[in-house]
């Protein structure tokens, strides 16, 4: 699914540069649901953003679906982005401007999915994610566990392969935190690749793999369920 | 897509209702008055053009440059027209257009009981050829006005005359007596002259009846022109205009006796260019520089552009609000084209509801415009497509004017930082763009801001120059021609009230559209000069009763005919006498030749005309069969009891006539009415353009003082105090008024500059007017500026650092 080659980050502001990532060597397959942990600022949302090609990395290689795709511009990986990922983030980042079902219908309108499919799509996963009640809400109108499952609800409308999460439950208190977790589970059950940086061991618990990331390096990988690979 | 783009700009729009009907106002204004100048600019621009020959159409100008410089008239000598006909064929169809301006028209009743019923009119009464209907397309309703005129004595009625002489009645067949002189038979009724004609026409009468009416036009020489004998033909398709006029001016150089040196020429102006050139009059009495209506236009330009700017700067202030949206939607996929299509038609969306009200306001404020401008605009965007046009354009250019930065800064976003939200990408977005914009509104500001002064300034100097003669509480009453005499018998009775203190009969009061010109010789007439001098002629009592001062000698004694002079300070300046006494007694020959006499008298200069000309050579004599006028000085706090008075002392002597008066005071105001029209739209332009300006100026201070919020609160805690918070707020504007008044001062001196110099006679451009033009400026910023910082200033600090 993707493969990252020596993969380097640096932040340069005025004189002071920090490097985020250094030598980054990760590989993940199809249908994994890999955690990313670590303590702060040691460089996880940096290389889930890489990942998630909405950052370029400084040097190094990124393969995604057997592409190497580190030089793409900005087109070709929003491109990429709209056909095959599928972002959760701690803060929801819901567009408060939008309904509930508007919210999920959005990354439809930008593939250009027709019409009657669309509303199809959209009321199948918000029955899914079990938010169809509160379909014509706005975001600010729902608990955080709610506007959380939105947030997915329109991350995997588009049926993405890859999954991308940062701390989606950080924000979130421990009894909707797990019901979130139960849906991210369900889903790579059913196919979806996740990739997740998480704070929490309990939520590492649902992934098959954790990557440890200390001052931007992968310290250890631990596996947990080998069947499945 | 579109209908999503929408949803989400109506709801965001709806959610920032405050910054979004500042918006909203701020361009309807600018477009409302920007639709107006439009309207205005367009109905000065269409005059005359509906004519289907009117781009081969001309008039026969005479251009004649002189010793006193070029003086340029419209009118022609009156056996032209023959000649034309006989030697310039090309020349075809061609009129005469003689213009009356008013007159008294009796209307003859069919029967003995009923007394004829007489009116008074001021606007002209045009004396055409049947021709004039070959060459012109005026709408006739049907009537074969042709026809109708052919026949001397004959008149056409306009529909508003024919309502107000012959109430529901018919007006065909029935007689009007026009000036007392000549009855003319009413051959029927066309619908008024549009108002967008320099032909303005009451009535149209046959032109042989013009030679009963006005004794001038019985003149056969080729050396006399009167401005109201105006020629106009077309010029044959294919022919040559240049061979025409020269061929022409060869012919009349030929009959025409020539001065020596004198520069003389025929021309032959355009139709098109008989509204806008202001060395000619025109029978509508009213010329438009095109430069005005240039500067109007750029004037309505100027007021959209200030309101866009208003846009410009609220949406990129409120791009950090929008941060959030931007980063998802880009996350989710959204190009930048995408964004920027969004952003662009949330713009348009608000522009399209400004350009409705606008609309809505510009029907509401167009009577108003009329009648300031005098003007008979009218529209209808339902039936008018220039206007539709011109309000697309409008849609288009200002969506993308004001929404295309705004559109960039917003995609522009990275999509992880714009995430972040406290980006300081999204912060420091467009600062100093929008400081140029804010600097570009001031600068607009302040040229509007300082050309009104100086235009009020300027108008008020013609209110309260010294002219050289009194013109307060004068009334000036018409006297009909050539029969002063009635009225100069009844003098004791006519100056016999406590209220009138003073009067004289005259050509015309000294200064007047109305003046004789003629040669002179002087001394011992020896010398030739190519210059004339203005003939005023008036009686023994003109000085006393405009209080003109008399600097040497006496007045000259009461006569019927031209038998003593009196001169001006211009006239001896120009004969190259040093002292007045040196005047006196010399001999003085004017008329060519038919009126000689002594100088008895010098008289202290005093305006001849509008302050934009110069003082000319002034030759004073009487003659009574000039009398045209006669001028009473009265008590202003008496005025109605006197010209009851005046009136019934006037009705014995001329009981076929109507009695009509103008005070002095208001036909010299209607010399200035261009300016006058001027320095208004000035006023109103500039108060609009500030208006918005601090619409923008107020969204754009209350968004910054939003977001600094919590800085305020931080500095309140740490002891700042109320003070120096405004002082925080206000100080960048400060500096930016200062940069738009370094602009604006040069630029608005310059063009000032340029159109004072229209007027001979005009102020000096003090710079206490930018000074206070800049304080002023800054005055209303740091109002602005001040109402939302004390807003901040005086909110609790605890709140403000609690709410982040
Ligand atoms: N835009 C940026 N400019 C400069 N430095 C940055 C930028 N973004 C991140 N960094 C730095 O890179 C390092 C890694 O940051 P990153 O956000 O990836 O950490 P993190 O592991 O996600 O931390 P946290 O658990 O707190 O979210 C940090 O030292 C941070 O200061
Ligand atoms: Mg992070």
């Amino acid at each position: 699914m993707l493969k990252t080659v020596n993969l380097q980050k640096k932040y340069t502001t005025d004189e002071v540069e920090t490097t985020a990532l250094v030598n980054v060597n990760l590989h993940v397959k199809q249908g994994e649901f890999l955690a990313i942990m670590g303590p702060s600022g040691c460089g996880k949302s940096t290389l889930l953003n890489i990942i998630g090609l909405l950052d370029n990395p400084t040097s190094g290689e990124f393969y995604f679906l057997d592409k190497e795709i580190s030089k793409f511009s900005e087109r070709q990986r929003a491109n990429l982005r709209k056909e095959h990922l599928g972002f959760v983030f701690q803060s929801f980042n819901l567009i408060d401007e939008l309904t509930v079902y508007e919210n999920v219908e959005l990354p439809l309108i930008y593939l250009k999915v027709g019409n009657a499919e669309r509303k199809q799509r959209v009321e199948q996963v918000l029955e899914q994610m079990q938010i169809a009640h509160r379909r014509n809400h706005f975001p600010q109108q729902l608990s955080g566990g709610q506007q959380q499952r939105v947030a997915i609800a329109r991350a995997v409308v588009s049926k993405p392969k890859l999954l991308l999460a940062d701390e989606p439950t950080g924000n979130l208190d421990s009894a909707h935190g797990q019901e979130v977790m139960q849906l991210l589970s369900t889903l790579n059950e059913q196919g979806t690749t996740i990739v997740m940086v998480t704070h929490s061991p309990t939520d590492a618990d649902y992934a098959h793999r954790i990557v440890n990331l200390f001052d931007g390096q992968i310290i250890s990988e631990n596996v947990k369920e080998l069947a499945i690979l | 897509m579109l209908k999503n783009y929408i949803v989400v700009a109506l709801r965001t729009l709806r959610r920032n209702l405050g910054y979004t009907s500042l918006n909203v106002i701020g361009l309807a204004l600018g477009i409302t008055c920007s639709l107006l100048l439009f309207l205005v600019i367009r109905h000065e621009l269409s005059y005359d053009r509906f004519h289907s020959k009117a781009d081969r159409t001309y008039r026969i100008n005479v251009d004649r440059v002189t010793a006193n410089g070029p003086e340029n008239s419209a009118g022609t000598p009156f056996p032209m027209l023959a000649t034309i006909r006989a030697s310039l064929p090309e020349l075809t169809p061609a009129t005469h257009v003689f213009n009356e301006e008013g007159g008294t028209f009796t209307v003859l009743s069919t029967n003995d009981r009923e007394p004829p019923r007489k009116f008074r009119e001021e606007r002209p009464i045009l004396f055409v050829e049947p021709e004039f209907f070959d060459l012109f397309d005026f709408e006739t309703n049907g009537v074969n006005a042709r026809q109708a005129i052919k026949d001397v004595n004959t008149v056409l009625l306009t529909q508003s005359i024919a309502e107000k002489y012959f109430p529901g009645e018919n007006p065909v067949g029935r007689v009007i007596r026009m000036n007392n002189v000549v009855n003319l038979r009413v051959t029927g009724v066309i619908p008024d002259a549009p108002a967008n004609s320099d032909l303005p026409y009451l009535m149209l009468v046959d032109y042989e009846s013009s030679k009963t009416v006005n004794s001038f036009v019985t003149d056969d020489s080729w050396n006399s022109t009167y401005s109201n004998q105006q020629i106009y033909f077309a010029l044959a398709p294919g022919a040559s205009k240049t061979q025409a006029e020269d061929r022409l001016n060869e012919i009349a150089s030929k009959l025409r006796d020539r001065a020596p040196g004198e520069k003389y020429r025929y021309t032959f102006q355009p139709l098109s260019e008989v509204h806008f050139d202001e060395r000619y009059s025109n029978f509508n009495g009213r010329t438009v520089d095109k430069t005005t209506l240039w500067a109007l236009g750029l004037i309505g330009l100027f007021l959209v552009l200030v309101a866009s700017i208003n846009f410009v700067n609220l949406a990129t202030a409120q791009a950090l609000r929008r941060a959030k949206e931007v980063g998802m939607r880009k996350v989710l996929g959204a190009s930048k084209g995408q964004l920027m299509l969004q952003y662009l038609s949330e713009t348009g969306l608000i522009t399209l509801v400004a350009l409705v009200l606008s609309v809505m306001f510009a029907e509401l404020l167009l009577p108003y415009l009329n009648q300031l401008l005098e003007l008979e605009i009218q529209f209808s965007i339902a039936r008018d497509a220039q206007v539709a046009l011109f309000l697309l354009v409008v849609l288009v250019v200002v969506t993308l004017f004001a929404g295309f930065y705004p559109a960039l800064v917003l995609s522009g976003f990275q999509p992880i930082s714009a995430l972040k939200s406290k980006a300081t990408t999204a912060r420091a977005a467009g600062i100093p763009l929008r400081r140029a914009l804010v600097v570009l509104q001031f600068t607009i500001c302040q040229i509007l801001i300082i050309c009104t002064i100086i235009v009020h300034h300027q108008m008020e100097y013609f209110r309260s120059a010294s002219l050289g003669f009194d013109k307060e509480a004068v009334v000036v009453i018409p006297v009909p021609s050539g029969k002063a005499k009635d009225l100069m018998a009844l003098r004791p009775q006519l100056e016999a009230h406590s209220a009138v203190h003073a009067s004289t009969f005259a050509l015309s009061p000294p200064s007047s559209n109305i003046g004789l010109n003629t040669s002179f010789k002087y001394d011992d007439f020896s010398v030739e000069r190519n210059y004339s001098v203005n003939l005023k002629i008036g009686d023994e009592h003109y000085l006393k009763t405009f209080n003109i001062p008399l600097l040497a000698g006496r007045v000259y004694q009461k006569s019927d005919t031209i038998r003593e002079f009196m001169v001006n300070e211009t006239f001896l300046r120009h004969v190259g006498v040093k002292n007045p006494e040196e005047a006196l007694g010399k001999q003085l020959q004017v008329n060519g030749g038919q009126s000689t006499g002594k100088i008895v008298g010098v008289v202290k200069n005093f305006h001849l005309a509008s302050l934009r000309e110069e003082i000319q050579p002034v030759v004073m004599s009487t003659a009574t069969s000039f009398y045209f006028t006669y001028n009473v000085k009265i008590e202003q706090s008496e005025a109605k009891a006197a010209l009851a008075h005046l009136q019934r002392v006037w009705s014995t002597a001329y009981p076929d006539n109507v009695f009509y008066y103008d005070f002095l005071d208001d036909t010299i105001a209607r010399f200035y009415e261009g300016e006058e029209r001027q320095a208004h739209l000035f006023k109103i332009f500039s108060v609009i353009a500030i208006i918005i300006g601090c619409l923008g100026l107020y969204g754009l201070v209350s968004f910054m003082v939003a977001q600094r919020t919590k800085e305020v609160g931080v500095r309140k805690v740490l002891g700042a105090s109320s003070a120096s918070i405004v002082g925080l707020f206000s100080k960048d504007f400060a500096a930016l008024v200062l940069i738009a008044f370094l602009i604006a001062a040069p630029i608005s001196y310059y063009s000032m500059s340029k159109w004072l110099q229209d007027f001979t006679y005009r102020i000096d451009i003090g710079s206490w007017v930018f000074l206070a033009a800049g304080a002023l400026t800054l005055l209303i910023a740091l109002t602005t500026v001040s109402v939302q910082a004390l807003k901040a200033a005086f909110s609790n600090p605890v709140r403000a650092l609690k709410t982040e």
